[in-house]
């Protein structure tokens, strides 16, 4: 690990070029169904997966490098080349002060849910694997700045397969979607059938990501008379913020007590509700008597053990920091989404760092990331 | 209304008499509809099934709470918290009756309290039936529980609305209720999701009732998801108990996606002097709305979309939120705003203080000066409901 800046983001986001998929399918055997950016009638573009339109605001999500941040790009052409480009990323990176980037996708979802949602397993795992090769042969390769993480079918085994292959091939963690049950006919999460998913990535010491955003479902539906501008400012306050009830029920789950080497991420959630989430946890618990109910640990000693939560601009998650562990706190610059603190996150983590000491300032945007994706 | 202990709880709930309803609506017009006890031997209407016969609340002939005939686990006598009464006559006199509610409060040190509904009132609606039935079963409990603050101004009565009837009917009822001493109302947080055909909460269609409550000086208050119900689908392998602990985790989460909605609606610029109050959904999360709201404000620059007000501005003039058990909220006190935070018990539900409600409040408030504890346990509660 070289560190310039000594800052590791812990969540950003790769945008997927229109050939990503294009050029790893096979034409004869999916035809149309490829993933592939299509023109609108009204001459605006916009993603297009297995005849479905993929809802990013736009045909990429940039806003954090676009003229206007409220407005995403409409046309492929006005896409900022830092999106989509890894060269220029580095460049958008060295800017920032950002050393290393942990990289989710855009088009595959903000959780990797896109996939998840088709109907035909066989297309899904076609699609997962070939943003997966993608990664490693366009950003990975380039630079060891990049930390790849790989998507995964939702079919348990496939799931475990890929992850394996992925691994193999350089991706440092695995990104699911929080909620598979919602997206399309699967088991509840919580059942003993994924198993072998947490098992993949306990025993290869990969972490599980969990990134805000799986489905909107989940998530208050802007009012149908905000304008644009407002209602994905509406999406941007509800996303992280709907984690909460992925964390509430991943707590008592049990998940993390079957597989307790197992690492968890719950990317974009910012840290500012972390304290609030596991004094709730705890309270209940003990309102609730579950100590009688066969769990031998508290929610938030599981928190602290195995999982993480990842901010960008808020100030309460360093305050609340003694509450929630501080080893258990990452910080990214959420680049290149609007909400991004990007290129101002020197200030940015200077405004939300003031007065933690330099060790714990380090923890928080070195030393835990360092450890959780290996990097030595 | 005079303060013996210090703490006023903002959120409890009173579980109104049996024949609160069937005393008060027209046996002619309504017949078997009117809400009432019955007794079932139907397992479905058991969350644990038992060969004796239970009472159930039936309103417009649907079983309404299959977990017991009231909610009230933490006066049970069960230490585990699993037990709620299966019949009426099991259930604890100060649950239902205001003079023993009154030694019940005195022996948890509590000087009063703001009462939401219980049993069998969902989210503060009685959707069953048409609009006639609705306004019926709506003043029929507005009256009940008006004889509380009659009994005792310890008593802090909100009043349901009616939904169906439109909304001078809405303001009317808010109207007549407050005039027999309630001190606020209750809603759902955004009536479209909840029952098809009302109106979003964001439309001016509202204006009237919100007219109505600043006028009148009364808050509108939303309790827990205040039927918003964006959930993670429970998993059957969780025993009731594990799934009641993940309640008040929904209530938060929803909470923190509609105060932002509230916030940039433009309910609260037309309405300055309105106050909002958001019960059982803690206040340790706050934090995370207000950084969230300003953070986007200035990342999008909102002011050039009309919103000229910082959104945590918005917030410290009108919106307050309760606590009952958190210390990390309590640190953040100061830049939630002071003035915004109250204290609640939530007697007699799973989750609530009850009867250790002192211990509960020397742990959260532990270091804090008193005259700010003061303020948080029963100084806001006096200026929020005009209790000086």
């Amino acid at each position: 690990m070289e560190l310039k800046y000594g800052f590791i983001s812990a969540d950003d986001h790769v945008q997927e070029h229109p050939e990503v998929w294009t050029q790893r399918m096979s034409k004869a055997k999916w035809g149309d169904r490829i993933p592939r950016v299509e023109r609108q009638s009204d001459g605006s573009e916009r993603w297009v997966v297995d005849g479905k339109p993929v809802d990013l605001g736009g045909v990429a999500i940039a806003g954090a490098a676009m003229p206007d941040r409220a407005r995403e790009p409409q046309r492929w052409e006005e896409v900022p080349a830092v999106a989509f480009k890894p060269g220029e990323r580095l460049t958008a990176m060295d800017v920032d002060g950002v050393d290393y980037s942990v990289l989710y996708p855009s088009v595959a979802g903000r959780a990797g849910e896109t996939f998840a949602s088709l109907a035909d397993a066989d297309l899904e795992v076609a699609c997962v694997q070939a943003y997966n090769d993608w990664l490693i042969d366009e950003w990975a390769s380039v630079s060891p700045r990049f930390i790849p993480q790989c998507i995964i079918p939702l079919a348990p085994e496939a799931a475990a397969k890929e992850i394996r292959r992925a691994v193999a091939k350089g991706h440092r963690g695995v990104v699911m979607p929080s909620v598979p049950m919602m997206l399309r006919e699967v088991p509840h999460i919580n059942e003993p059938v994924y198993d072998a998913i947490w098992a993949a990535c306990q025993e290869l010491d990969v972490p599980l990501c969990f990134h805000a955003g799986a489905t909107r479902e989940i998530q208050f539906p802007p009012y149908a008379g905000f304008s644009p501008e407002v209602a994905a400012t509406m999406e941007a306050i509800t996303r992280p913020v709907s984690s909460v009830l992925v964390v509430a029920n991943f707590l008592y789950s049990r998940i993390l007590e079957r597989f307790p080497k197992l690492k968890v991420v719950f990317a974009e959630t910012s840290l500012a509700w972390c304290a609030y989430e596991l004094e709730l946890a705890d309270h209940q618990f003990e309102r609730q008597r579950l100590h009688t109910e066969g769990y031998d640990i508290l929610p938030s000693a599981l928190f602290k053990r195995q999982c993480h939560m990842v901010g960008w601009y808020d100030t309460t998650g360093l305050k609340t920091r003694e509450h929630t562990g501080v080893k258990n706190l990452l910080w990214s610059t959420n680049f290149p989404q609007a909400t991004s603190t990007w290129p101002e996150s020197r200030q940015a983590i200077a405004r939300c760092f003031d007065g933690v000491p330099e060790n714990e300032r380090r923890q928080v945007l070195v030393d835990n990331a360092a450890r959780i994706y290996n990097l030595k | 209304m005079k303060i013996k202990y210090g703490l006023i709880s903002c959120d409890s709930h009173a579980q109104l008499h049996k024949d609160t309803w069937t005393s008060r609506m027209s046996k002619a017009k309504f017949g078997d509809k009117i809400p009432q006890l019955r007794e079932t031997t139907d397992k479905e209407h058991m969350i644990r099934a038992s060969d004796k016969p239970v009472e159930r609340w039936f309103v417009h002939g649907k079983v309404v709470g299959e977990r017991g005939t009231v909610n009230c686990p933490t006066v049970m006598g069960d230490p585990l918290r699993k037990t709620f009464p299966q019949r009426w006559e099991e259930v604890p006199a100060l649950v239902y009756d205001p003079a023993e509610r009154l030694k019940a409060l005195d022996s948890d040190g509590v000087d009063g309290e703001v009462l939401f509904p219980n049993d069998p009132v969902q989210s503060g609606t009685f959707f069953q039936g048409d609009a006639e039935f609705e306004l019926a079963c709506v003043q029929a409990y507005n009256d009940g529980l008006a004889e509380w603050r009659e009994f005792s101004d310890r008593y802090i009565p909100l009043a349901i609305i009616p939904y169906l009837s439109g909304i001078e009917a809405a303001a009317e009822e808010t109207r007549r209720a407050v005039k027999k001493g309630h001190r606020g109302i209750l809603m759902v947080a955004e009536p479209s999701m909840v029952r098809k055909g009302l109106k979003h909460f964001n439309d001016p269609w509202w204006d009237p009732l919100w007219a109505t409550c600043q006028d009148l000086g009364v808050p509108i208050h939303w309790h827990a998801g205040a039927g918003i119900a964006l959930r993670v689908p429970r998993w059957k392998g969780f025993t009731p108990n594990q799934g009641q602990a993940m309640g008040p985790a929904g209530g938060f989460a929803n909470q923190a996606q509609f105060v932002p909605n509230l916030i940039f609606s433009g309910v609260l610029d037309r309405y300055p002097k309105l106050r909002w109050v958001c019960a059982e959904t803690g206040i340790g999360w706050v934090s995370y709305m207000l950084e969230s709201c300003d953070h986007e404000w200035e990342r999008r620059h909102l002011w050039t979309q009309g919103f000229v007000t910082r959104p945590s501005e918005l917030f410290k003039r009108q919106i307050s939120m309760n606590f009952w058990y958190e210390r990390a909220g309590i640190e953040l006190r100061h830049s939630i705003g002071m003035d915004n935070i109250m204290w609640e018990s939530d007697f007699p539900h799973s989750t609530s203080t009850f009867p250790e409600s002192r211990q509960f409040v020397e742990r959260c408030l532990k270091g804090v000066p008193e005259a700010e504890r003061n303020q948080l346990c029963y100084g806001n509660a006096l200026r929020t409901y005009g209790l000086n």
